[in-house]
């Protein structure tokens, strides 16, 4: 087999030791990095270093490393999850480097996002936008019978696609307004579009409110979060909650 | 402000902006009335101002527009500055999401709201008198007058390419902001919503070059 390629990186890290602290660049240099390595695998080698020197290593948010839990994140050269589209930075490959570049890493940014260490950030705003409503109340007890609720499937499909969505905050990160829009209206596109999703439809108002209780900004439009979005979920799904917003307010 | 959520706020945005821009565009078939002389211009000047009461109704309707849209698009720009007052040292703008026209529109609506104050002065709130070669004109002479001076025409054309700037992004953005937007039909509304910006810039514009050539 042949040798697998190593390329040299200088990294410049935001480090921050906490929510209060101002923070600051620190450069690193990355040292023959195997290409097949994953993004935080590089990051694992370089925490190894640091802890082998008595220093702190920096701070990242991680679970699954395959792209599914949503915890992961950062902006990589002002993108966010980095230079490759649909995936997460967890999933992302040194390969998409060049020996020699300079790395710029800094936490997903927003006022709502406040930064606990380094790159790990405070998502608790997520979850109580979730609690408006981005659920659906069921029975508990055995299983139904699947074909009992017959449904189209252009609408299963639009579904399915805006129930992709991992909650990684990367649309709030790389929007100008730092609007949670993409995300909302994830939740309630994958939730209005079933009908076990229709108890609850008032969920729309109930989980805008929220958005912007917690101070995210409002959507101008400017689909930064589409482009951003590692499960690929699209403003169309934003045009979608507006539309729902309009119905259950002239409902009532 | 009024406990309206930030998607309601837009729609206001986007419904007082539709309404200018058919205003815009009846302004400029309005104008176009240029081209075919003093008799034609002045005289759909005056046929405004015969209907009165209808006239006063519809300038309320224009001004409560303007108003509620830029008060609603301030307010909603201050709060998206304050969402977003955390900055990146580097951050990447996917020009293949949105144009510069998307980023601009707080730039491109401020160069018009100075216009308009500058365009109330120079021809509504002016005496309408516009003496050419020792003959009196009227509404006709004065725009010929005002925008026979280089200064102004240039002036004039700066503030009709961020109107088009304006419509570029707008005309589609509405239908987003309204739930109107799907992927099929997104492309169409983009080219149609260019195409607006880009035919208004050119039409408001060609008046000011005419003049220019031919008086
Ligand atoms: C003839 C005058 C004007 C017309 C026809 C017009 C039209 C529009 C339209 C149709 C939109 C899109 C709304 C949407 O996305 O749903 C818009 C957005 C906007 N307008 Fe205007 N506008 C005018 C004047 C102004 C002025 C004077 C200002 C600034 C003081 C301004 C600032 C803005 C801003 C900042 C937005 C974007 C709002 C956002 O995305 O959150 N506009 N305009
Ligand atoms: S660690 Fe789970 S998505 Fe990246």
């Amino acid at each position: 087999m042949a040798e697998d390629k190593t390329i040299t990186l200088t990294l410049k890290v935001w480090r921050q030791k906490n929510a209060e602290d101002k923070g600051h660049f620190e450069i690193y240099k990355a040292k023959d990095i195997n290409e097949n390595m994953s993004f935080l695998e590089m990051l694992d080698v370089i925490n190894d270093t640091l802890t082998l020197n008595n220093q702190t290593p920096i701070a990242f948010d991680h679970d699954c490393r395959e792209g599914i839990c949503g915890s992961c994140g950062a902006m990589v050269n002002g993108v966010a999850h980095g230079p490759v589209s649909g995936v997460t930075l967890c999933q992302l490959h040194m390969r998409s480097f060049n020996d020699g570049d300079t790395v710029v890493i800094e936490p997903f940014r927003a006022k709502s996002l406040p930064v606990i260490q380094d790159l790990v950030i405070d998502r608790t705003a997520f979850d109580r936008i979730i609690a408006k409503g981005g659920y659906i109340s069921v029975k508990t007890g055995s299983a139904p019978e699947a074909n009992d609720t017959p449904i189209e499937k252009k609408k299963a499909d639009a579904s399915f696609d805006a129930a992709a969505c991992i909650g990684c905050s990367a649309c709030v990160a790389a929007c100008p307004n730092a609007s949670a829009s993409l995300f909302v209206s994830a939740k309630v596109s994958h939730l209005v579009l079933l009908p076990q999703g229709h108890a609850e439809k008032k969920r729309v108002v109930q989980m805008v409110d929220q958005m912007d209780k917690e101070g995210f900004g409002g959507c101008s439009n400017a689909y930064q979060c589409q482009a951003a979005c590692p499960k690929e979920i699209k403003v169309e799904n934003i045009a979608r909650m507006n539309r729902e917003y309009i119905k259950e307010k002239s409902i009532r | 402000m009024l406990k309206l959520s930030t998607i309601q706020k837009k729609q206001i945005v986007g419904i007082t902006g539709l309404a200018m821009v058919g205003f815009v565009l009846a302004h400029l078939s309005g104008n176009f009335l240029i081209y075919k002389g003093p008799e034609a211009f002045n005289g759909y000047a005056k046929f405004l101002h015969d209907l009165g009461a209808l006239l006063w109704m519809m300038r309320a309707g224009i001004l409560a527009s303007f108003l509620l849209h830029m008060g609603f698009t301030i307010n909603l720009v201050i709060t998206n500055r304050k969402a977003r007052v955390n900055r990146y040292y580097k951050y990447q703008n996917h020009r293949s999401e949105s144009s510069l026209a998307t980023q601009l529109m707080p730039l491109s609506g401020s160069i018009i709201l100075i216009y308009i104050i500058f365009h109330l002065l120079d021809f509504s709130l002016a005496d309408k008198v516009g003496i050419i070669q020792g003959i009196d004109y009227g509404l006709y002479g004065l725009v010929i007058n005002t925008l026979k001076d280089p200064i102004h025409a240039v002036l004039y054309i700066i503030s009709m390419a961020s109107v088009g700037l304006h419509m570029y992004h707008a005309f589609q953005s509405v239908f987003q902001t309204f739930g109107l937007m799907s992927e099929k039909n997104q492309p169409r509304l983009v080219l149609a919503s260019k195409v607006l910006g880009v035919a208004i810039t050119l039409g408001y514009s060609s008046i000011p070059v005419y003049i220019m050539m031919n008086f």
